[in-house]
């Protein structure tokens, strides 16, 4: 499945898992500023200093900064006048990360919660302290898997690949916040209204059926446990 | 300055000027910049300027070569250390070297260095043939200073830019396939572990990597240094030109020509020298330490860093025309042994043994002891025993090496990776 923005002719594509996603001109300051909108949520502050510990290929990463990106006049990093480090999400990065965690002393760091049981034991081993008191916001970046968080104060950032679906989890409604005019509902599930073509997201994602004072335009949703009698 | 035109260039490979300058206009200008990057250093770095006053260094009048060279050479524990006071942290986007000799650096960089090495990365795209209307697919643009310019290079050469899900682990190679067959790119840029892996596995499901890389006229690969025989090997299994890229998080860039003969310095933003264990010129094509210092006056300025990298610097003139000089990095010593007081790197022993055919492509590793140093160069290789007396004859030859131990590995098949030595527990 290929999405896309209208603002002409694509220039930068990302393959992702179920899709491709294709930008042009423009479309990518969009989004940067989506991802700020859905870090703010998170309680991220101007001028943090973010780490993250995803794929270059996420848009968590690469909306980072205009240094990383072409086409993007301001990323994240840009747009809260703060500071990133990308720190990839393989194997071999990981396990550098808390030496570089010592270094640049985020403020934020935001983990793909598939690396984050490796990288917590890393960090552990070399006495890194998270806690949160002395150390950063933490923010994981879910999929609409389930996964169980560790201990400690994790937010979660939704992000489903094939439709660019960033959504943070608010901690007055516990709910994700899909951002008014970017995704609508569509046929029970949800469609990213900016990608010109309907970009489905899984059926794990529950409605919830109230509006949050944060944002009460925003559509709410919960990831849908999953069903115990269900086949694979 | 005047600009001596060597032989005529190619048609169309030239990009920019500075292809055209002979190798003393360029070191007259390096000089020039070199002044200027020492002279804003002394005045804004605490760190520099502390540590030449320390050595008794005035570089205020840098007068010719020789008062730069005067100046310590310095390494990565000593920037560590300096932390705030060699980097204010001014820069947007960190990276982090991958720390393979203890802890890693972490370098800070700005908007006016981001553009200045961007021009580089498009000249070495221009080289290895990347066209207006060309799709590049890469690799994920956060991992590597130098990666981070690739985007920006292909669109500014009026290509586009494409990305596969991942990161550079043989695990996503099938996205990689996917992303190919998809997009059909001309250009391609990824890790020579990578590509190898993938030529690899093609073979393995006796899938011809030529057809899925029909479109793709050309292929950088970075990371790990080539071989010339695994380059001519890769280009035949893939069907595309095989151009090295090289460089370092600290600033060091360097792109292959058509002529494949190492890669070139791109020499307006970066100042190699090769220096032995004395801080002297290692002299032409010689091992020795790679030290680099940044042409910029913006950013965290890197003044005659030792990288930790082992290379060779030629200044011989190019087959193509070209005076920028080449470097070739050879490894480093986490992924180099030391036999009989000699330390012999991972590329030293591909070389002996990718230069048989029916071995060229194969993993090869070498064997260390975390106890201790030996006289026995143990190398592990990939597959059956195969011409071990003929390796050996080439690795006495080319080294001096007299004892030579192999661990053939049988079936046992490895991914490709940056890793380049195992310990003998491990085998």
């Amino acid at each position: 499945m290929s999405a896309s923005t209208r603002n002409g002719p694509a220039r930068i594509s990302f393959q992702v898992p179920g899709g491709e996603l294709k930008f042009a001109e423009g479309d990518l300051d969009v989004w940067a500023e989506h991802l700020v909108w859905c870090y703010r949520m998170l309680d991220v502050a101007n001028g943090s200093t973010i780490a993250v510990q995803d794929f270059g290929t996420s848009p968590v990463s690469y909306l980072g900064s205009s240094l990383l990106m072409p086409t993007l006049a301001a990323g994240v990093a840009e747009r809260i006048d703060g500071r990133l480090i990308c720190l990839d999400a393989s194997v071999e990065r990981v396990v550098i990360t808390p030496n570089a965690i010592r270094q640049v002393d985020p403020d934020v760091l935001v983990v793909r919660a598939d690396v984050l049981g490796l990288l917590l034991d890393c960090m552990k081993r070399a006495g890194v302290d998270l806690s949160p008191v002395k150390g950063p916001t933490l923010i994981a970046v879910v999929g609409a898997e389930q996964i169980t968080l560790p201990p400690g104060k994790w937010r979660r950032l939704l992000h489903i690949e094939s439709s660019l679906l960033l959504a943070p989890e608010c901690a007055r409604c516990g709910c994700f916040h899909l951002r008014e005019n970017f995704y609508a509902p569509a046929n029970g599930r949800f469609e990213n209204l900016l990608m010109g073509t309907a970009t489905l997201t899984p059926a794990r994602l529950e409605p919830v059926d109230h509006r949050c004072t944060c944002s009460p335009g925003d559509l709410l949703v919960k990831l849908r446990n999953p069903d115990p009698q269900a086949t694979a | 300055m005047t600009d001596a035109v060597f032989e005529p260039l190619q048609s169309g490979r030239t990009f920019d000027e500075i292809e055209t300058w002979s190798l003393q206009a360029l070191r007259d200008w390096q000089l020039d910049r070199i002044r200027a990057v020492v002279g804003n250093a002394v005045t804004a770095n605490d760190f520099y300027r502390e540590h030449w006053r320390r050595a008794g260094r005035n570089p205020r009048e840098l007068s010719d070569w020789s008062d730069f060279t005067a100046l310590p050479v310095i390494a990565k524990p000593d920037l560590i250390a300096a932390g705030v006071d060699w980097s204010p942290r001014r820069g947007r986007v960190a990276f982090s070297t991958r720390g393979t000799s203890g802890e890693p650096l972490v370098v800070w960089l700005d908007s006016e260095e981001s553009e200045s090495f961007i021009t580089p990365t498009m000249r070495g795209f221009w080289w290895a043939g990347l066209r207006p209307g060309e799709t590049a697919l890469m690799m994920s643009p956060a991992w590597h200073r130098l990666a981070a310019m690739e985007g920006h290079a292909a669109l500014r050469l009026g290509g586009n830019a494409a990305y596969f899900w991942g990161s550079g682990g043989p695990q996503f190679g099938e996205s990689f396939l996917q992303a190919l067959a998809h997009i059909k790119p001309e250009f391609v840029t990824t890790t020579a572990p990578f590509l190898v892996s993938l030529v690899r596995d093609c073979a393995d499901q006796e899938i011809d990597a030529r057809e899925l890389l029909a479109s793709v006229h050309s292929i950088i690969s970075v990371g790990l240094p080539l071989t010339p025989s695994l380059r001519e090997y890769l280009s035949d299994q893939t069907g595309a030109d095989v151009f090295e890229r090289s460089g370092t998080q600290e600033g060091a860039a360097a792109d292959e020509c058509e002529q494949h003969s190492s890669p070139h310095v791109h020499g307006d933003v970066c100042h190699i020298e090769v220096l032995d264990a004395d801080d002297q010129p290692a002299g032409e094509g010689r091992r020795g330490r790679l030290v680099v210092t940044k042409l910029q006056t913006f950013g965290d300025p890197v003044i005659r860093y030792d990288t930790g990298d082992i290379a060779e610097l030629f200044e011989a003139p190019c087959r193509c025309g070209r005076a920028l000089p080449r470097l070739k990095i050879c490894g480093r010593p986490e992924s180099s042994v030391v036999v009989s007081g000699q330390p012999i790197t991972a590329y030293d022993v591909r070389l002996a043994v990718d230069e048989d055919s029916e071995l060229v492509g194969r993993l090869v590793l070498l064997v260390g002891d975390r106890e201790g140093p030996g006289n026995v160069l143990t190398v592990a290789i990939e597959g059956e025993p195969k011409h071990a007396d003929e390796i050996a004859a080439r690795l006495h030859e080319r080294l001096g090496v007299t004892n030579v131990q192999f661990k053939w590995l049988g079936g046992a098949r490895m991914a490709w990776g940056f890793r380049q030595v195992i310990d003998k527990s491990e085998v």
